[in-house]
């Protein structure tokens, strides 16, 4: 088969043999630094974190980092409340955020507003981790601007009543600060790329606007939806400085558990840590599982 | 022709090693015959105190450089004690990562054993319950500073000794809340949503000697059930609504999210003096369960500037430089020494708590602070948030 592959490519490119023989090519090199990162930083480092799940102190091959986790109540605990926040915000973000780029690209507002959304998101999108952390208490915790305000206003103490922002709810709409813009940085684009004449061919044809939703606008969206939606997910999930910052070890959250297990004083055990990260590996590696059957099967939709 | 030149190449490496060495020769001679004969280095096996002129010559041969690491410069005065050390004996200093725990210098020293570059340190500013696993992996040098009689607390052999200590301290913002007086002050209901730790309990050490210290206020004194009383304590504040999960550090206290801040009294002094009444701090040691928190110092066994490092230690321990403490609000270990000789300023003491509370504080040793610690952190999920 091979052979015959060749013969035939030889004979149909027999005038310009020798500068078409695919023999060498330094095409690859253009690729190479993008393999060269990938290995370095994603493929050994998730090798590594394989190799030393199943590692002891010692260096000697045990299971007991695996069964630890299932013990711990606290462990699976930590994956339950990670979870819950990265579906919570990641169902809110995107939501919301598909929401406001659709009023923001197909709302009609002005140019100028567009754009400041735009640039607002791309900024809002990045700001993470301490200083988040950090504004939010400052607004919104015991002796935040708006609690304050509420509480002066109303002249009640919603702390009596139970209000708390360090709580696994007072995370997430902290987390939505950089959820939301991210979405809407994401689907501003392709919301650009649906027609008018598109909708135009449904009305004339006697479709409602549900019937432009349902077979034409959510189809031809829902690859770029579901491919933000992991991303968010992905990105609750393994947030860690902005949760920390916000309620140190307070809320159990996977990431910060294994924090303490490699940093912390006495609980340091890395071989638990690395079990723990291979959990978020493999719940992750099932999300991009999940994703790439479902946009398969939205994606048909475009042919 | 490959022969030839291969022969030929041959040669020239032979000719060029000849050269090579004869000018290396030539080149270190002088130095050989000078350096050892002029200054024979001081032994550093022994441990023993090394007389300071000695040493002086001894790091002027290493080349006056020191490698330090976790020093940050508002923490216990270390800015203004690297800053003297280093115009007073000409060194300079390489300061790794300041803001490093005590696990990353261990860490530290055990992944540069093999290298004398710049990343490996040569002295080491640990959590006193550190010094166990650092002396079980050999991480450390014996040594004997000049006034090693008078430091309270160290090892026998010189591989660590505790340079300052501090005691936990409440730490009140004077308009928000009452002042307590002592621990169970926590609980009652003026204090709901106002209690905050400086640290987090799963990784500071600090916060794992505040609930500790909490428990032996209410155990009376015996440490043996402080630690499980301790997590009790905090379940209780906990449970009230008193206890805000945030970690409390200078920002957040000048915003008034944490008005009732556990911290060790240098911190806490030191940010009464930063915020400068913007909000007015108060700054109490509790009546009962006064715990102090002794910091250790040591020096790494592979230390590519072993005399610089000892230099450093005999300054930082001299009256001089435990004076420099005392000023960033630490307590030197050589306290109770320097006041009796009257070599502590008295303004400096009028910065400071009533003396008295101070003659409250209780030590633990190395063991009962490893237990506490294995006791506290592994239970604190499980016996405060009921996990």
């Amino acid at each position: 088969m091979s052979e015959q592959s060749i013969t035939r490519q030889n004979q149909g490119s027999a005038p310009s043999a020798r500068s078409s023989r695919p023999k060498f090519t330094w095409d690859w090199v253009g690729l190479a630094p993008f393999f060269l990162f990938a290995i370095a930083f994603l493929l050994l480092p998730s090798l590594s974190i394989f190799i030393r799940s199943f590692q002891a102190p010692d260096g000697s091959f045990t299971f007991d980092n695996i069964i630890a986790i299932f013990q711990g109540r606290d462990f699976i605990n930590a994956y339950q409340t990670s979870l819950s926040v990265s579906i919570i915000t990641s169902l809110g973000g995107g939501i919301f955020g598909f929401l406001l780029a659709y009023a923001v690209i197909m709302g009609g507002l002005p140019r100028w507003a567009r754009s400041f959304m735009l640039t607002f998101s791309g900024v809002a999108s990045n700001f993470a981790g301490v200083p988040l952390a950090f504004a939010f208490i400052a607004t919104m915790g015991n002796a935040g601007l708006v609690t304050r305000l509420i509480e002066s206003i109303f002249n009640t103490d919603i702390h009596a009543a139970g209000f708390t922002i360090y709580s696994i709810w007072g995370l997430s709409i902290v987390y939505m600060y950089f959820q939301f813009p991210l979405m809407v940085l994401i689907m501003a684009p392709a919301l650009d790329g649906l027609r008018k004449e598109w909708r135009e061919a449904c009305e004339n044809l006697g479709g409602t606007e549900i019937h432009y939703w349902r077979y034409i606008a959510l189809p031809i969206l829902m690859p770029t939806i579901l491919g933000t939606m992991i991303l968010l997910f992905g990105n609750a999930f393994g947030a860690y400085a902005t949760a920390y910052a916000f309620s140190g070890s307070f809320i159990n959250l996977v990431s910060i558990v294994i924090g303490a297990q490699i940093q912390g004083d006495v609980l340091y055990n890395p071989g638990l840590g690395n079990a723990l990260a291979l959990g978020m590996i493999l719940i992750m590696s099932i999300c991009m599982t999940g994703y790439v059957a479902m946009s398969r099967r939205a994606a048909r939709w475009l042919q | 022709m490959s022969k030839k030149s291969q022969f030929s190449r041959r040669q020239f490496l032979q000719v060029s090693a000849v050269a090579g060495s004869a000018a290396l020769l030539a080149g270190c001679a002088p130095a050989a015959t000078a350096t050892p004969t002029s200054v024979p280095l001081p032994d550093l096996t022994s441990g023993n105190t090394i007389p300071l002129d000695d040493l002086v010559k001894a790091v002027e041969v290493e080349g006056k450089k020191l490698t330090t690491i976790a020093l940050p410069h508002d923490w216990a005065n270390y800015g203004e004690i690297i800053e003297t050390f280093k115009s007073k004996y000409g060194i300079s200093i390489n300061e790794l990562n300041p803001d490093a725990g005590s696990s990353d210098e261990l860490e530290a020293i055990r992944a540069n054993k093999e290298s004398k570059g710049p990343q490996a340190p040569d002295v080491i500013d640990i959590g006193v319950g550190h010094t166990v696993t650092a002396m079980a992996d050999g991480l450390l040098s014996k040594y004997k500073v000049s006034t090693w009689d008078t430091i309270d607390m160290k090892d026998p052999d010189g591989y660590w000794w505790a340079e300052y200590y501090g005691v936990l301290t409440f730490e009140v913002i004077k308009d928000a809340v009452p002042t307590p007086t002592d621990w169970e002050d926590l609980l009652k209901p003026e204090y709901k949503g106002k209690v905050a730790m400086a640290g987090d309990v799963l990784k500071s050490n600090e916060s794992v000697m505040t609930v500790y210290a909490s428990g032996l206020s209410r155990s009376g004194g015996d440490k043996t059930k402080a630690a499980e009383m301790g997590l009790q304590f905090w379940k209780e504040v906990n449970e009230a609504g008193n206890f805000i999960p945030v970690i409390a550090d200078q920002g957040k206290i000048a915003q008034g999210e944490t008005p009732c801040t556990v911290e060790w009294d240098y911190l806490s002094l030191a940010n009464r003096d930063a915020l400068a009444g913007n909000p007015e701090l108060d700054i109490v040691v509790p009546k009962t369960g006064v715990v102090a928190g002794p910091y250790a110092g040591g020096i790494s066994a592979y230390a590519p500037h072993p005399y610089a490092a000892r230099l450093w230690w005999e300054y930082v321990m001299s009256d001089e430089g435990q004076n420099l403490y005392l000023k960033g609000y630490a307590h030197p270990i050589r306290f109770n020494d320097m006041v009796k000789r009257g070599v502590v300023p008295q303004e400096m003491l009028d910065k400071l708590p009533p003396a008295e509370d101070y003659a409250r504080a209780v030590f633990l040793t190395v063991e009962e602070l490893q237990a506490a610690n294995k006791y506290i952190t592994e239970n604190w999920r499980k016996v405060v948030f009921g996990e």
